[in-house]
């Protein structure tokens, strides 16, 4: 009976390894077909839009590529992309830096699609404050941008030295409006928009510290491995990319009635509840607004807070030990951290050339 | 050629050939894993989601003789390693992860008890079957949200979720048992002067005891489940709330050995449950 299992159990194991290797083997196999993996947030929402207004075939048409896009929960996306099943993955500066370029794969930032200017907050009832709140549960998804948010909220109302104070209750983001609403013990909470929306729709519940006070810090990246961006044809792929992506996010900028409609849709939001978020999300609507600021010096200076709360808190891994082991390269040539490991580089050589009409 | 007959029901592959067989699909495992590791290894040298040897001793290290990043302690230099181990990572999981395990086994004895109820006890059965029947039904998780009210967030709503999820199956697992026992034997008790609770714990209960441990042992696995669900959704400690974190940033070198440590565990409370039965009732063939 037990060795039975177990037999199963490895025939399960087998199988699954036998399914590794052989996604492992197509991913490698070279055609001009490249995918691109999303999931649902404000931000990102336009890439449904851009599949299906045929923008993105027009311009894939144009590089004589072919372009898939495929929607994922945002976890899982990251896992593929990390997993290299899929070529390019929207995702923000810290999952960047703390899952593909700290697991060792080479990625590249191509565009800076916008950033968060209040779509992440932290909530509180009774009042509370960044002073009280130590001694509270605060629910949140852990080790994502919820908790650097909370910290940064910490830091800049100067209770630093509370940090380790703080007791997190690791929560679900599918489960956490409920979990939290649903009880009124539960006094703080961090999470991102629409779920912000929902929980602030309790009138008991108010906003102490919002994405919107750390301008800048959370961006939202469309990321290429680099590997596939130094090939000719991923070349091609990024400019197709980028040239679809700029001509959906004016789009939508100009309120044009379909972009809104169907980046609305992506996310199952009514278009009031979408353009809601929209305030709150810093869109670069031009590429000359985006390569300003990736060009800048202050994206260094923020990409610094990002890499040093990942080390602090592990997220760039065991065997990482000094914050420098995963560098990342800036547009001017700039390197934070060791010159021999850069892992994320910021690249705003696709958003000039969208700027210059070079496309 | 016994020795070459897979399909002959009657042929015995002689006792080491037998050992071999039975390590075969382990050993291919592994080899599969190494491979994969390996393979992915060449072309990037910091892979994690298929880790090393190396990286995988690493993330047992850490795991056993680091305290957990959310702790304030931090060991001696000269701690022993018993005391790193008392306040590592693991240990600290473990103990709040068995911690629920364990009070919810215990509270699911009282559902045992009642099952006997409902299977001898005509007026049980009319007011308890049905219901459990529909019970057993509800799919729990999806029941979360109303768990959350009435249990909060915290170590209760864990437990009543893994209550709810298992506790329904084993109640009508148990109840069929006592209907199998022979009425015979009931009329036997009574006309031997025995009184209903009498015939209800010395002669029922006792009968099935053996066969509602090991219905017991088949819900092992649910009952993890059900708790690894619970944690992962909302936890600040336990295996599983490890897990979801590690998985966060693709902490595979910690995943894996925690993995194994859950398995071993669970084969160690069946295989303790199978020890107990054996000694407890030796005139019970499973």
């Amino acid at each position: 009976m037990q060795s039975k299992r177990l037999g199963i159990f490895s025939l399960v194991c087998s199988l699954a390894l036998l399914v590794g290797f052989s996604d492992a083997a197509t991913a490698s196999a070279q055609v001009p077909t490249f995918t691109v993996g999303w999931s649902v947030y404000a931000g990102w929402n336009p890439y449904f839009y851009m599949q299906k207004s045929g923008i993105l075939k027009k311009w894939a048409d144009k590089y004589g590529i072919a372009i898939k896009v495929q929607r994922f929960d945002y976890a899982a996306s990251l896992d593929s992309f990390v997993a290299k099943n899929i070529d390019a993955c929207a995702m923000t500066n810290m999952e960047a830096l703390d899952m593909p370029a700290a697991a060792g794969v080479d990625s590249t930032a191509i565009i800076v699609g916008d950033y968060s200017n209040g779509n992440d907050a932290v909530l509180v009832r009774n009042n509370l404050t960044f002073q009280t709140l130590p001694s509270k549960p605060v629910m949140l998804v852990q080790k994502t941008v919820s908790e650097y948010l909370l910290e940064r909220g910490m830091v800049l109302n100067g209770q630093q030295a509370q940090l380790g104070k703080l007791h997190l209750i690791n929560t679900s983001d599918s489960d956490i409006v409920a979990a939290f609403l649903n009880n009124k013990s539960n006094e703080a909470v961090v999470t991102w928009k629409p779920l912000v929306s929902q929980i602030v729709a309790d009138k008991s519940v108010h906003s102490i510290f919002d994405s919107s006070k750390i301008p800048g810090e959370i961006m939202d990246l469309m990321v290429v491995r680099s590997e596939v961006l130094n090939t000719p044809n991923g070349q091609k792929f990024a400019k197709a990319l980028t040239g679809a992506w700029y001509e959906t996010i004016q789009q939508v900028a100009a309120g044009q009635p379909n972009a809104l409609k169907y980046s609305a849709a992506a996310s199952g939001d009514s278009v009031e509840s979408y353009k809601e978020q929209l305030k709150t999300t810093a869109l670069f609507a031009t590429p000359k607004s985006a390569v300003d600021f990736a060009d800048g010096a202050e994206v260094q200076q923020k990409m610094d807070l990002v890499r040093q709360f990942c080390f602090k808190h592990g997220l760039l891994g065991q065997g990482i030990h000094s914050v420098d082991d995963v560098a990342i390269a800036y547009p001017n040539g700039t390197v934070q951290g060791n010159k021999t490991r850069v892992r994320l580089r910021f690249n705003s050589a696709f958003m000039q050339a969208a700027a210059q009409g070079k496309l | 050629m016994t020795n070459l007959s897979p399909f002959d029901i009657q042929a015995r592959p002689n006792r080491l050939l037998a050992q071999a067989l039975s390590c075969v699909l382990f050993v291919v495992c592994i080899g599969l894993y190494m491979h994969t590791s390996v393979a992915r290894h060449r072309e990037n040298a910091e892979d994690r989601v298929v880790p090393s040897g190396h990286q995988l001793v690493a993330g047992i290290r850490s795991a056993v003789l680091e305290p957990a990043e959310e702790d304030d302690y931090i060991p001696a230099d000269n701690a022993s390693t018993w005391e790193r181990l008392r306040h590592s990572m693991i240990w600290k999981d473990t103990a709040s992860s068995g911690g629920r395990f364990f009070i919810s086994l215990a509270l699911l004895i009282p559902f045992v008890v009642l099952a006997v109820h409902i299977g001898l006890f005509p007026w049980f059965g009319a007011g308890f079957l049905r219901f459990f029947l529909f019970f057993d039904k509800i799919v729990a998780l999806s029941l979360l949200p109303i768990l959350f009210i009435a249990f909060g967030i915290d170590q209760w709503s864990k437990i009543a979720l893994i209550v709810i999820g298992v506790a329904p199956t084993m109640i009508l697992d148990v109840t069929q048992m006592v209907k199998a026992v022979p009425q015979e034997q009931i009329v036997k008790a009574f006309t031997l002067d025995a009184n209903n609770f009498d015939v209800a714990y010395r002669v029922v209960f006792r009968q099935v005891l053996p066969q509602v441990i090991n219905s017991l042992r088949l819900n092992l696995k649910p009952m993890m489940l059900f708790l690894f669900a619970g944690e992962m959704i909302a936890a600040s400690d336990g295996l599983a709330y490890r897990i979801a974190i590690m998985r966060r940033h693709m902490g595979m070198d910690v995943i894996l050995p925690y993995v194994l440590w859950v398995a071993l565990l669970l084969f160690l409370i069946d295989f303790s449950l199978r020890m107990i039965n054996r000694r407890l009732h030796p005139w019970f063939q499973a």
